[in-house]
């Protein structure tokens, strides 16, 4: 009889948790807004974008001119202090050292190349952190998305771009972009980070 | 017959007089002091939105007469009621804030009012039901004198202005109490609404679970089998409430600990050695921001008044459950925002009506508490609560 009376208990406890934990998840499910596809697009997109700190592009303009670009996102040493920033190298010779908030100085190139935007070609050439930053901020606000098959489109200071995205990891594999002074497209790779890379883009390793 | 109703009504109509007579001064009471500490609120925030210092939230200060108390983490109540959950992972996201406000938030927006005006409305009007459901615990705990203090203090207690704010403080508060005042009078079930819809709103809801416990052991052989089970699963509810806000997540987002993830991004990684970090970083977070010496100064201040409570005699396990939201967070390796955690330890506000017996004492503590009130809501624009 005892023994009867424990099961009892145990049974009722058991429907108690039970239907709690069902009415919590229904209740949530049925209230709450589930994030948009588009959403978990652009915060994939961010995660791949984090992980890869380095990334190799090649860039296709609308005048024809196509460069080969190297990106990586760094701590980089200024003034004695670490801080930041990216790197950009293309293979016209242009560099391009931007550590916010205050640096931005570019050096080499043609002067085609010049005379763009850094922020264009930064976005172009994949920097990582330029484009995951805005991804997150969109994904966060949950505004200014748009996905199409294998692609996402969105804004960025005046430029529209779309990024194509692998069709089963969601990896970003490319940029189109559009400003009112350039259209370019871009196929982008991830790459691992290596020191003599790191030495060769004019990181100092530490 | 009729002589036998006559005679039964009598003595019921007499106790619901009595019943009736004695709870009006209890209204008037705690309503008094809910009206005199609200007001305090209201009415510095109005200043702080004309004349007070913009700082940090600026635009939300400026965007209604009552914005002050709808900065800092209000937006993201705001934010998950009108979007729903997702997860950034490294940056600060809202899966960190728990469901059940911004659920509240969502309805009354269906309602069509906006977010801002129904998370003040059921954060005020939601304070008052905490403060008549503490009193009415305490009264049944420790007696009439330590209620009234317990709920005037807590009415206008330094850290509380959070209870008017755009956040769930208020609400959770009101859970913790209705839950064990539910379990004190064997109603189970209520207990177990209750507290899981606690541990719904806020992680500490979940510390509650521990004087459910004992209060069920201790009516165990008072109970059936059937309520005996009721009362173990209002022991676990608030384990089972956090496990479907996982559930949902896992479903909604694809990480069931996308909560636990969250909270890392605002600094807050549980470990063993996490009180020691925060003793440890307190000179350098000092260095960084000065106001960290609040929240030290109010994890004192908690750690005091619960000792008061331990020599006034209140029950372990609610002196246990309160040190747990008091020092827990110290786990993670900060102090910050322990002055408004500490607000849902009950035992901490006993422990102030204990040393509030003393006449001169309770002079003090209501001199002091109200302008240091005010104090809090003119400082809000510059550190988060």
């Amino acid at each position: 009889m005892r023994n009867r009376g424990s099961w009892v208990t145990l049974g009722t406890a058991a429907a108690v948790v039970a239907a709690v934990l069902g009415l919590g998840f229904i209740v949530q499910r049925t209230t709450l807004r589930a994030p948009s596809q588009a959403t978990l697009a652009a915060i994939r997109s961010a995660t791949w974008l984090e992980r890869y700190r380095l990334v190799d592009s090649t860039i296709t303009l609308d005048d024809g001119r196509v460069l080969r670009g190297r990106c990586l996102q760094d701590w980089v040493v200024q003034g004695g202090r670490r801080r930041r920033g990216a790197v950009l190298r293309l293979d016209d010779g242009y560099t391009l050292l931007a550590v916010p908030p205050h640096t931005l100085s570019a050096t080499g190139g043609t002067a085609a190349t010049q005379a763009m935007s850094p922020l264009v070609l930064m976005e172009l050439a994949g920097c990582p952190r330029v484009l995951a930053r805005r991804l997150q901020t969109l994904a966060q606000e949950r505004r200014g998305l748009t996905l199409g098959r294998d692609t996402l489109a969105f804004s960025l200071k005046g430029t529209s771009l779309t990024l194509r995205l692998a069709p089963h990891t969601g990896a970003p594999v490319g940029v189109a972009l559009v400003s009112p002074t350039v259209r370019g497209a871009s196929r982008i790779r991830f790459t691992p980070v290596t020191t003599q890379l790191r030495q060769l883009l004019g990181v100092s390793s530490r | 017959m009729a002589t036998l109703e006559h005679a039964g009504s009598v003595p019921l109509d007499l106790r619901r007089a009595d019943e009736s007579a004695r709870r009006l001064p209890v209204l008037a009471w705690v309503g008094g002091w809910w009206v005199a500490g609200r007001a305090i609120i209201i009415a510095t925030a109005v200043v702080v939105h004309r004349v007070g210092p913009a700082g940090w939230i600026r635009l939300v200060s400026h965007a209604h007469a009552l914005g002050p108390l709808g900065a800092w983490d209000a937006r993201w109540y705001r934010m998950v009621a009108s979007n729903g959950y997702v997860l950034i992972p490294g940056r600060q996201s809202d899966p960190a804030f728990f469901p059940l406000y911004p659920i509240m938030l969502r309805g009354g927006h269906a309602l069509g009012f906006g977010y801002t005006t129904t998370g003040l409305v059921l954060s005020n009007v939601g304070f008052l039901g905490a403060l008549l459901a503490f009193y009415a615990l305490t009264r049944a705990l420790f007696g009439e004198s330590m209620a009234r203090r317990a709920s005037a203090y807590l009415a206008v207690f330094p850290f509380g202005y959070a209870f008017s704010m755009v956040y769930p403080e208020s609400i959770v508060l009101g859970l913790i109490a209705l839950a064990a005042l539910a379990a004190l009078r064997r109603r189970w079930g209520w207990a177990a609404v209750c507290a899981a819809s606690a541990a719904l709103a806020r992680p500490e809801g979940l510390f509650v679970a521990l004087p459910l416990a004992v209060l069920a052991w201790d009516q165990r052989h008072l109970l059936s089998p059937r309520a005996r089970g009721v009362a173990l699963g209002a022991v676990i509810a608030p384990i089972a409430a956090i496990g479907s806000f996982s559930l949902y997540l896992g479903s909604a987002i694809g990480d069931p600990m996308a909560w636990s993830q969250a909270e890392r991004a605002w600094g807050r990684a549980f470990s063993p050695l996490g009180f020691v970090h925060a003793i440890d970083g307190f000179g350098s977070a000092f260095a960084r921001d000065a106001w960290v010496t609040r929240d030290v100064v109010a994890v004192v201040l908690y750690l005091v008044l619960i000792a008061a409570a331990a020599r006034a005699g209140v029950s372990w396990p609610w002196l246990l459950s309160s040190l747990a939201i008091v020092v827990l967070p110290l786990f993670s390796g900060s102090f910050d925002s322990i002055g408004r955690f500490g607000l849902l330890a009950p035992a901490a506000f006993w422990g102030l009506a204990a040393l509030g017996r003393d006449p001169r004492v309770h002079r003090l503590i209501i001199g002091v508490s109200l302008p240091l009130l005010a104090a809090a809501i003119v400082m809000l624009p510059l550190q988060f609560p």
